[in-house]
């Protein structure tokens, strides 16, 4: 369960495109980490309920769209989001700044602390999720 | 079978607004089929009720259940405990599941969570078309199989109109035009004589539009 002193993220990701850290990769956040086999496992129902579990935001990395082991993993999760987006919007959320897909190369941890900081960034500018407003 | 898509969050807000506690309630059979009503959509609209609620500060008990078809007493009897436990239904049934869920729980709400659309198949993933209008007159033998009645936008018995280009209907060209489907269709089981024939205009009788239609059994009735 995410803490509400302060803002929390999920990230979903498929285990060929990142590994979890052993240690935080940002102290002034707290992060779960959800590890998938491949990003074609990313699902509605598990994404809305991250938030309601107390997520602010919600990440989902996945492999480049031409190095997916399975095909088509990432092409998939990203039509997932775009439809889990939209319903985001329709309940008052920010589908856009509170759910995203990132491709990652494997190993490049770099790029991800700095996704993670711009999520940050972008959710100082919305509303924290239903969960900590209750 | 029968095709719905689950009406916008918003709408369903509006709905469920009287009701503090709500069982929305999934068919597992063609609106299963078509992403509309099956156990999946039910645990995401039910998540995303909550999510909406705690977001506004409201409260809403959710509760979810699916069962294997809402249009026959036999299923819906299984539902049974669970709505005994709310104050309103939300049916993610088509139209018919809704109404027989009405009947057999007369003192409960049950309100509908999904537009029912058509009679149809999935044509590829992910795509449904309408096929039948469910005239209650099928004429298919004469088409190849292919209903007229339904995919042509002229209703045209005695096609083609001439009006198709490259396949395509010219009432909307995105829309393959049923008369050349059906020639096409007719020319490879080499019954192309059928369009010889002069089919008389429908009896629309059996349609709908003379009024709700009930189909009677003798033999299944005791």
């Amino acid at each position: 369960m995410i803490k509400k002193d302060r803002p929390g993220i999920t990230i979903f990701y498929c285990i060929n495109s990142f590994r979890q850290p052993e240690k935080p990769i940002l102290e002034d956040c707290d992060i779960k980490y959800i590890k998938m086999p491949c990003s074609s496992m990313t699902k509605d129902v598990y994404l809305l309920r991250a938030f309601e579990a107390g997520a602010d935001a919600v990440m989902v990395l996945v492999c480049p769209e031409d190095a997916c082991r399975y095909a088509e993993g990432g092409k998939r999760a990203r039509k997932r989001i775009e439809w889990v987006r939209g319903i985001l919007d329709q309940i008052g959320m920010d589908g856009e700044r509170q759910l995203a897909i990132y491709n990652i190369v494997s190993g490049d941890d770099k790029a991800v602390k700095e996704i993670i900081k711009k999520t940050l960034e972008g959710l100082k500018e919305i509303k924290k999720s239903p969960e900590k407003h209750v | 079978m029968i095709t719905g898509e689950q009406k916008p969050v918003q709408e369903i807000l509006e709905i469920v607004k009287p009701y503090k506690n709500i069982l929305i309630l999934g068919c597992g059979t063609c609106v299963k089929t078509c992403f509309a009503g099956g156990e999946d959509e039910v645990a995401v609209l039910a998540s995303a009720l909550r999510l909406a609620y705690k977001r506004d500060g409201r409260k809403i008990q959710v509760k979810e259940f699916t069962i294997e078809r809402q249009c026959e007493n036999e299923f819906i009897q299984e539902s049974a405990a669970e709505v005994a436990q709310c104050d309103a239904v939300l049916s993610l049934a088509c139209g018919a599941g809704v109404q027989a869920m009405a009947k057999r729980f007369e003192d409960m709400p049950i309100l509908p969570g999904v537009n029912t659309t058509f009679i149809g198949i999935q044509e590829t993933e992910g795509i449904f078309t309408e096929e039948c209008s469910g005239c209650g007159n099928c004429e298919l033998a004469n088409f190849g199989g292919i209903c007229p009645v339904t995919r042509c936008a002229k209703k045209l018995m005695n096609g083609p109109c001439g009006g198709s280009q490259d396949g395509k209907c010219e009432i909307n060209p995105e829309t393959d035009c049923a008369w050349n489907q059906i020639i096409d269709r007719l020319t490879k089981l080499g019954q192309m004589d059928n369009l010889k024939k002069i089919i008389p205009p429908k009896n629309w009788n059996t349609s709908l539009s003379g009024g709700p239609r009930k189909l009677v059994r003798e033999d299944h009735i005791i």
